[in-house]
């Protein structure tokens, strides 16, 4: 199993490292000053969490700044390789754990950070080029087994693989959907902006778009075709960078698929780091002990891997089970790398009514929701069926022993036009929220 | 390997030079590209609807204060009704003002100063027998602007010859007329220097182009549709009592005291309709419906723009088939109140849903990240 076991040179995991913990500490330094902490933990008064987490809370604002002072310096720790193991969990834990508070903020790439963290726990990444190996150069290490580098990048082939495959579909490939929305959008760029509103060019974009994802974990594994596969990279997420508001995401991806270069090129980029950072020249130019585990711990990691990867293997699969169609009712949507494939809106009334009166209230959304939380959950049935709980709640507490809570939500999905989201007869307030499927979503005909 | 990093390099540029020569070379021809003409469309909005929108609001400011000035010199019924004239005046051109929450009018918070309603009655009255205030603190939203004058010029007596008694026997006339004359001075200064801002800020809205927030035409089509969400709510919605369990407000409505809510309703609805349009003294101009059109944006089958217009005119005929006061047909006829609202609830679903997805634009009200 030379994939696992053979021994390697542990540069590529000091350089991956470096590169997480530096975009990490830029990402969470941006999130912070573009004022995100009270916008999404602070300000709400309410919080979608996910099911089977509604004991997640938020801190209140001191606690949550304080949480995020702890991000960052995990983030300088982690990049610097100074408590490396402690550093990263804390990280892992911290950035799950505002992950797990409201998933009006869930993002693709918030789930991958919180995976990559998870197995970046698992490696000993501060055992050479760090500042753990100057603290303490007992521990220094230049031959790593093979996983400890291939299991980052397998999960970064399964991410582009499952990207692909979800593009394998009738509105990405044959409608040329969202893109053809989304593309015109940019239409005021310079030089391609006339280009950007022809249909073809969506086209186009979609199709390559899709066979980039499908092939480059592939065409980046393979020595032959790595350096245009990762000139590919670069260019790929610097134009989605351009084009559309996806934040730190192409950044991060052009950042940690580093990892795929062969050891010759870390140990370059890791000289070079050492000529441009002084403080570096600590570490003493020893080969080390080789890294080994006990058998014990070995096992229980490997464990750790099998079941991690299972999941992953599985969990992009799991919309099988649902019946309908997948965008429309997003059953088995989230964490299956599904990125850019919708462009859907909604807009959703909610009815309060006294069923001993007969009496009935339209809600004022902004009572209780943000903007933000309201137009994420006008779309998504997990969420409607949330905030009609949070009611049926608000007005029992007015003395309404049972509220009926029906939500009139229009929806549109890939240019399709508003129509009716889910059943605006039924009483939310008597529906649980659980893994089957959601009845009352009404079925999505194409007209 | 070498070979195909520079065949792609190579592709690339050949792409980009040959885009940019045809880019440069149709320049000059407007519209004969495929692309929407985005900045047109802004000019026009911009140059025949905002500013003189502005402009004639403005305007409208001066005299009002003008008619304040006049009035407070010597109350008197005449002077009173041309001071009553001013204000409504104003206050439809209010109207056509209302949309535009952004740049100047932002900075100014235009909306809430000039505009918040239901107005307090005690705290205008207390406000009046001390004689010391601060206009600008968030308490005294609700006691300034036009509603508070429109309950100071039509509320304060059963008709003018009762109202007019508040400004000259009685005892607190004097800090009436003081306070009267504070108000309209404050939305004077406030319509002045919005118009003022928009001196400098039209190149900016102008040459903003693209959907991305922070850009223009989403900043416009945010307003537009967060505008026509009070217009739907607080002009019509909550005094019909739709969100009140039935409960209704009629004392809520716009203009409650002049008694001019349906026929201000109206001027906001067509305000938003000839934005949409791009529609103006000067003509039927570049539009968010030209843009729909460019998009070929469907609803159903059909052009989303005619199942817009065809909503807005819905809505429109709904409004226009209720009367003033409408305060009293909340009471008399509150079925036909709630029928307009159902109109003005499909028309909110058309503007904030399909149109902004088929053009891209997020309707969010500050920013995010997407993936």
């Amino acid at each position: 199993m030379t994939e696992i076991n053979t021994s390697k040179h542990i540069a590529p995991l000091a350089v991956l490292r470096i590169a997480f913990g530096a975009i990490m500490l830029i990402s969470t330094v941006r999130f912070i000053l573009r004022g995100w902490i009270d916008a999404f933990y602070i300000h709400p008064k309410f919080h979608f969490t996910f099911y089977g987490f509604g004991w997640v809370k938020p801190m209140g604002a001191t606690g949550m700044y304080a949480l995020f002072a702890l991000l960052i310096t995990a983030a300088i720790f982690v990049t610097i390789g100074l408590f490396y193991r402690t550093a990263i969990l804390i990280f892992f834990l911290c950035f799950t754990y505002v992950e797990l508070i409201d998933k009006t903020t869930y993002l693709n790439h918030y789930y991958f950070i919180s995976v990559m963290s998870f197995l970046m726990i698992l490696v000993p990444a501060n055992r050479y080029f760090s500042a753990d190996v100057i603290r303490n150069p007992g521990i220094k290490t230049t031959r790593v087994p093979a996983w400890t580098i291939n299991i980052f990048k397998l999960q970064l082939v399964l991410v582009y693989l499952f990207a692909g495959i979800s593009k394998l579909n009738h509105d990405w490939l044959i409608a040329a959907m969202p893109l053809r929305i989304w593309l015109p959008a940019n239409s005021q760029l310079p030089v391609i902006g006339g280009l950007l509103s022809k249909l073809w060019i969506a086209y186009v974009f979609s199709w390559c778009g899709a066979v980039f994802d499908l092939f480059i974990g592939f065409l980046l594994l393979n020595p032959f075709t790595r350096k245009p596969a990762y000139l590919m990279v670069i260019i790929f997420h610097l134009v989605t960078a351009a084009l559309f508001r996806i934040g730190m995401f192409p950044y991060i991806m052009i950042f940690v698929t580093i990892i795929f270069f062969s050891e010759q090129t870390h140990l370059k980029i890791i000289s070079l780091l050492r000529k441009i950072l002084p403080g570096t020249a600590g570490e003493q130019e020893t080969q080390g002990i080789p890294y080994a585990l006990p058998v014990s711990t070995r096992n229980i990691i490997y464990a750790i891997l099998i079941l991690h990867f299972t999941i992953q293997a599985l969990l992009p699969f799991r919309y099988l089970l649902y019946p309908g169609s997948l965008y429309w009712t997003e059953e088995g949507y989230r964490f299956s790398w599904r990125v850019m494939l919708m462009e859907k809106g909604g807009t959703a009334f909610f009815h309060v009514k006294d069923p001993e009166t007969g009496r009935q209230s339209e809600i004022i959304n902004a009572q209780y929701l943000t903007p933000f939380q309201e137009n994420m959950m006008a779309t998504q049935p997990d969420m409607i069926l949330q905030y009609a709980h949070l009611l049926a709640h608000e007005y029992q507490k007015k003395g309404i022993k049972h509220p009926v809570v029906t939500a009139e939500s229009y929806v549109t999905l890939n240019g399709s036009g508003s129509r009716l989201f889910i059943d605006s007869t039924v009483n939310l307030a008597n529906e649980k929220e659980t893994f089957d499927h959601k009845k009352w979503i009404l079925p999505f005909h194409r007209k | 390997m070498r070979k195909s990093i520079y065949a792609a390099l190579i592709a690339a540029s050949t792409l980009l030079a040959v885009q940019s020569c045809k880019k440069s070379g149709s320049s000059s021809s407007t519209d004969n590209s495929s692309s929407f003409d985005n900045k047109g469309m802004l000019t026009n909005i911009s140059t025949n609807i905002i500013l003189p929108a502005y402009t004639s609001f403005q305007t409208a400011t001066v005299n009002l204060d003008a008619a304040v000035s006049a009035f407070n010199a010597s109350p008197d019924n005449t002077k009173l009704l041309a001071l009553q004239a001013a204000f409504q005046a104003t206050y439809k051109q209010w109207q056509a003002v209302s949309v535009f929450e952004f740049g100047p009018a932002e900075t100014a918070t235009l909306r809430v100063n000039v505009n918040t309603y239901p107005t307090s009655v005690s705290q205008i009255s207390s406000n009046i027998s001390s004689g010391t205030y601060d206009l600008s603190t968030f308490a005294n939203l609700s006691a300034k602007g036009l509603p508070a004058m429109d309950y100071l010029l039509f509320g304060l007596g059963a008709d003018n010859n009762s109202i007019l008694l508040m400004y000259s026997s009685d005892i607190t006339a004097a800090n009436r007329k003081a306070y009267l004359a504070k108000l309209s001075a404050e939305i004077k200064a406030e319509a002045a220097a919005v118009l003022t801002g928009w001196s400098t800020y039209k190149a900016t809205f102008d040459n903003s182009a693209g959907v991305a927030t922070g850009s223009s035409t989403s900043l416009l089509i945010n307003q537009l549709v967060y505008d026509y969400e009070i217009l739907k709510n607080y002009e019509v919605g909550i005094p019909a009592g739709v969100q009140s369990m039935g409960t209704t407000f009629p004392t809520k409505v716009q203009a409650y005291y002049s008694k001019m809510s349906v026929q201000l309703a109206i001027l906001h609805i067509q305000a938003i309709q000839n934005i949409y349009l791009g529609k103006s003294a000067q003509g039927d101009g570049p539009g968010l419906d030209d843009y729909l059109i460019k998009a070929d944006a469907k609803k159903d089958g059909t052009s989303l723009n005619t199942t817009i217009q065809n909503q807005f005119a819905a809505a429109l005929a709904k409004l226009q088939g209720l009367t003033d006061p409408l305060s009293d047909q909340i009471k008399t006829n509150p079925a036909a109140v709630t029928a307009a609202y159902t109109e003005l609830q499909k028309l909110t679903v058309l503007l904030k849903t399909d149109m902004t997805s088929s053009l891209g634009v997020l309707i969010t009200f500050g920013d995010n990240d997407g993936d």
